[in-house]
């Protein structure tokens, strides 16, 4: 199977102030891939490289198995996008507005647009720019959903609404693609929202790639462990050192990732011993891995 | 269009009190506590036999979780023998042998004393407090 957006050793730069450095990522067909990090990470950035709106300095993009920017019109006939900002015209009306992008899409579905004005309760006759900010984000999405691509772009759709209209995109979004086994590569804040909908996860900090990996294995792997006996020195374990503090007394909480059950052992052999294995949830494993990386780099 | 906002669209945003309650934070799979949920419900009779299970694409928009995790969930119990796929129609409760319901139900309650022991011994509780609250609990005479 091909990936979907298959990102390689890209390199971007504006300016002196951010850069985007060696970029690896793959996303597999048919997965709701979430894509984490704080704000000026890189997120919106990386978006635009993928959709062909910027230009990296080095490194190869390919999107749909074709290479962007070079195919980008072949490619953006099959990408769904809804960007970051509203960027539709404020003095179009809801129907005019699905007229007007209906007709640069031979896919587009019709009855797919219909379906989902009822289903957001919109009003065909009323203006974009007198839409509340819910009701743009739900047209957006529906003009994203009504072409028909095989891959879906978007760029924070959910962050600054409320939990009713989050509610009602995600449940198209997810329609979506039981019928049409769609590839969704979704940013976001939201990181309860990505773990309840997301089979793929990344994280990006500082134009860097900080992980990428299933979310099971993401979520299993990252834990807290309640240690006791722990030896100043400790070698190279067999899992990611997050974090380690000394608690109370004698004992010690590390942060990890990547971890087994089978590490138990490691421990053992240090002379120490597991008092807990505590699970971590995504918001909770994505905090830590921020924290352990801007305190492995420096951090401008 | 304004008469749209009095019909209620049930399909849409209602959480099927069967699968109330799902945690995507637990770090038990959503797949697994989905297929836990519908072998409670099999093992309690509240799913009978020949019952259909929501269609895949209803369960996922229900509970705004990937499609894939709800397959995930019923090729599980499909391989445990709690259901038959039957592509295209649906996913259906099995005939059950006699005894399994009650078998399951057992497991059930096994898995939930375990979990129970766990957070007592987790949050510092004596097994023999435990014991206590839970006889008091039941109604039966401690002595």
């Amino acid at each position: 199977m091909t990936d979907a957006i298959h990102i390689e050793r890209l390199h971007y730069r504006v300016g002196k102030a951010f850069e985007i450095k060696n970029l690896d990522l793959r996303v597999p067909t048919g997965s709701i891939y979430g894509f984490l990090g704080p704000n000026g990470s890189g997120k919106t950035t990386t978006i635009r490289l993928i959709l062909g709106l910027l230009r990296p300095l080095s490194g190869r993009i390919t999107v749909l198995g074709d290479p962007m920017p070079e195919q980008h019109a072949r490619i953006l006939g099959r990408v769904g996008y809804v960007p970051e900002q509203p960027h539709l015209d404020a003095t179009l009306t809801v129907r005019e507005l699905i007229d007007f992008q209906a007709a640069f899409y031979p896919s587009w579905d019709r009855a797919q647009a219909e379906d989902l004005v009822d289903r957001f309760e919109l009003d065909g006759d009323q203006l974009f720019g007198r839409l509340s900010k819910g009701q743009k984000a739900k047209l957006m999405i529906l003009l994203a959903l009504a072409q028909r691509g095989d891959l879906l772009v978007l760029d924070e759709p959910t962050d600054g609404l409320d939990p009713v209209v989050r509610r009602d995109i995600l449940s198209a979004l997810v329609t979506y693609v039981s019928e049409r086994g769609a590839t969704i590569f979704i940013s976001s804040h939201l990181v309860h929202e990505l773990e309840r909908v997301c089979d793929w996860v990344a994280v990006m900090d500082d134009g860097r790639l900080i992980t990428a990996s299933p979310m099971e294995k993401l979520k299993h792997g990252t834990k807290r462990l309640v240690l006791s006996g722990v030896p100043r020195e400790i070698g190279d374990p067999p899992f990611r050192m997050l974090s380690r503090e000394s608690s109370n007394g004698a004992g010690e909480s590390w942060v990890v990732g990547g971890w087994e059950p089978g590490m138990t052992a490691y421990i053992e052999s240090l002379g120490a011993s597991v008092r807990d294995v505590i699970d971590l949830d995504l918001e909770d494993g994505f905090v830590e891995l921020l924290r352990s990386f801007r305190g492995r780099t420096p951090h401008p | 269009m304004a008469a749209n906002c009095y019909t209620v669209p049930v399909h849409w945003n209602s959480e099927p009190s069967l699968f109330h309650g799902i945690d995507p934070r637990s770090p038990i799979p959503l797949y697994v506590q989905i297929a836990d949920r519908v072998r409670l419900a099999i093992a309690t009779g509240t799913l009978g036999s020949a019952a259909a299970l929501p269609s895949v694409r209803q369960l996922a928009a229900e509970l705004r979780i990937n499609p894939a995790t709800v397959i995930q969930a019923y090729k599980d119990l499909e391989a445990q023998g709690f259901v038959e796929i039957r592509h295209g129609a649906g996913t259906f409760v099995r005939e059950l042998a006699p005894g399994r319901r009650a078998r399951e139900r057992s497991q059930q309650a096994v898995a939930l004393v375990r979990k129970l022991v766990a957070d007592a011994r987790r949050s510092g509780v004596s097994l023999a407090e435990l014991q206590r609250a839970l006889e008091t609990e039941l109604g039966v005479k401690a002595t």
